[in-house]
């Protein structure tokens, strides 16, 4: 009796929050779908025109070019230097260590507006010409703390035995990270990656400060947003989200497939 | 100090040593871990150095496989200074308490580990991997199983087996057997020095219990804050501890303070009457002492029974040790132990007053 009420009561609850977190982006893509050019509800016609123009835009080509460079680049970066990071942040004791695990989390904490535009203070102070590769740079201040963290969480469960028994069997220091180190922190190192990806993808504040001429996915849409909107905005916000969904799923599914491997 | 057995002066029978320790400390600070060890391990011995936690017999064991280096004291090998030459580059392998098997790999990739490191081709890699997992009784359909889906036991057959691939010439094992159920730790305890007199290899072996060292060991060696206060056989050891320490890390043991009475025959402090006792080790003259007597050495005396050494008590309790039975009896406000065999009838009077007894050459007479 108890039980049945429980189970309803969670039921009920993760079907409201479901409801809520994906209301407006289901309304987002029913706005892309709309055939007139202006935002509004009920819809009249439903079209595909928009989207085809979205994809047909030689300038949307450009922009989503430059957040997947700007996307992957920041992960490649983040990734190593967070993997490095975590092994001082978690694993080995060294003087200044209690220090550097605040330090490095310190930027978190900063509001990204801020943090955008000191940096665009300082490019311009040291003269160097801001593009979508200072934004890299910008990118990874605030994402290499969030990497670090996640791929820390993985060094925590790790027992420093297993590098000192590859040692001990003969490894040098390379072969220990080849072999023990680099193989077990790879979940870590994978779930690090999706959320340098993601996080860079959809930056605003950042990106708006530190892109200079160049534009991103999320600077666009706010530009069109402001000024000149068409259901494009809705199409490659939707577009956008899609993608980083489907990156998501096949991430899920490939780290899915590597447990079932070690399992067997 | 270092005490060596009487046996031990190099007479031409004993292999040389293999490992020498001189003048060893280790310092983490103002804490000292490893307090001056001298310690000669002969090649294809079995060494058991056992100590309560916190003796330093880990940090003594992390210096010889070269994890650690000592602050003071050289360590060689075959003669040769290897204090600082690093755990890949000795010929010795160490298995952790906790195995430190990978978890990312399976049982025959974890035992052909140190081979593939020494470009051992795959082939020869497997058919290795698999001899060696007959030596240790691991099935042959476990070469492809996950080493996490192993039971207790079978993950200390691995273990041992990848650190029989690297081939080392001393073996050490930091009490991997800690995490193991009695009955099956009695099983690998036995195979495991099978093992070592198939293989030939020298064993060092550390653990905080005695038992294990006595079933395994050609000598042990015990540890006490950063010393070894005494090394020897497992025989010496049992038979002729050099102090209160040692004897009661045995076992459980009984203890009486004596002291010299004005005739020079020994009084008992904490019980009434003198007692006749052997004299002490190394023919010292002492004012005070401590009388130990093991358990199994205290007798309850029948009637017409008599013992060098006598006391009155009342039996309290008493515990089944499985073939023996502990009797636990109250001698004023001592608590004694008796063990005697099961089936044994007690010789208690109706109000389980009994008369404890034991010969002085039953009893160590050990300083205070």
């Amino acid at each position: 009796m108890g039980h049945k009420r429980t189970n309803a009561a969670i039921w009920t609850w993760t079907l409201f929050v479901l409801v809520a977190i994906y209301l407006p982006i289901v309304c987002g893509a029913l706005a892309s779908f709309n055939k007139s050019r202006y935002f509004g509800f009920p819809i009249k016609t439903y079209s595909t025109e928009w989207w085809q123009k979205t994809l047909d835009s030689i300038e949307i080509g450009m922009i989503v070019k430059t957040s997947i460079s700007i996307a992957l680049l920041v992960t490649v970066f983040s990734v190593v230097i967070a993997t490095f990071g975590a092994l001082a942040f978690a694993r080995y004791e060294w003087k200044g260590r209690k220090l550097y695990q605040k330090l490095i989390l310190l930027p978190i904490f900063f509001p990204q507006p801020v943090l955008g535009l000191a940096m665009l203070l300082g490019f311009n102070a040291v003269g160097i010409q801001t593009s979508w590769m200072t934004a890299v740079f910008a990118h990874m201040i605030w994402i290499v703390p969030v990497v670090t963290l996640v791929i820390a969480i993985q060094v925590y469960g790790f027992d420093p035995s297993l590098e000192e028994a590859a040692y001990d069997l003969g490894c040098s220091r390379t072969q220990v990270f080849r072999e023990v180190t680099l193989p077990l922190l790879w979940p870590g190192i994978w779930s690090g990656m999706l959320f340098a990806f993601l996080l860079s993808w959809s930056n605003f504040p950042l990106s708006l400060y530190t892109t200079g001429a160049d534009s991103t996915i999320p600077e666009w849409l706010y530009a069109k947003m402001v000024a000149g909107y068409t259901p494009m905005v809705p199409a490659l916000g939707t577009m956008a989200t899609l993608g980083a969904a489907c990156l998501l799923l096949a991430g899920g599914l490939i780290g899915i497939l590597l447990r079932r491997r070690a399992a067997a | 100090m270092l005490q060596t057995s009487p046996a031990a002066p190099q007479s031409a029978e004993l292999p040389k040593p293999i490992l020498q320790l001189v003048g060893i400390r280790k310092t983490f600070g103002a804490f000292t871990a490893v307090d001056t060890i001298d310690l000669d391990v002969r090649e294809g011995e079995f060494l058991t150095i056992v100590g309560p936690s916190g003796s330093g017999k880990t940090t003594l064991l992390r210096m010889l496989a070269g994890m650690d280096t000592p602050s003071e004291g050289n360590i060689t090998l075959h003669g040769q200074l290897i204090n600082d030459v690093p755990p890949n580059k000795r010929p010795t392998c160490l298995v952790f308490q906790s195995l430190a098997l990978f978890p990312h790999k399976s049982v025959g990739e974890n035992i052909a580990f140190p081979l593939k490191v020494k470009g051992v081709d795959a082939a020869a890699r497997k058919a290795r991997a698999l001899e060696l997992m007959r030596v240790v009784r691991l099935p042959e359909n476990y070469f492809d199983k996950n080493v996490m889906k192993c039971s207790g036991g079978e993950r200390q057959r691995v273990a041992l087996a990848r650190a029989l691939a690297y081939d080392p010439e001393v073996l050490f094992f930091d009490e991997p057997l800690s995490a193991i159920d009695y009955k099956l730790k009695k099983t690998l305890e036995k195979e495991l020095k099978d093992l070592h007199r198939e293989t030939g290899k020298t064993f060092i072996y550390i653990t905080h219990s005695l038992e294990e060292a006595m079933v395994m060991s050609d000598r042990i060696g015990v540890m006490r804050a950063g010393r070894i206060v005494q090394i020897g056989t497992p025989e010496e050891i049992y038979g002729a501890p050099v102090d209160r320490f040692v004897c009661e890390f045995v076992g459980e043991v009984n203890t009486l303070k004596v002291k010299r009475g004005p005739d020079g025959a020994w009084q008992g402090v904490d019980v009434p009457g003198s007692f006749t006792l052997a004299p002490p080790r190394d023919g010292k003259t002492l004012d005070e002492a401590f009388v130990v007597v093991r358990p199994e050495f205290m007798r309850i005396l029948g009637p017409g029974e008599s013992a060098d050494n006598q006391l009155e008590g009342v039996v309290y309790n008493e515990y089944s040790l499985g073939s023996r039975i502990q009797y636990q009896v109250r001698v004023g406000a001592k608590v004694m132990l008796v063990e005697l065999s099961r089936g044994r009838p007690l010789p208690a009077s109706a109000d389980r007053k009994v008369t404890l007894g034991w010969d002085a050459a039953d009893a160590f007479t050990l300083e205070s």
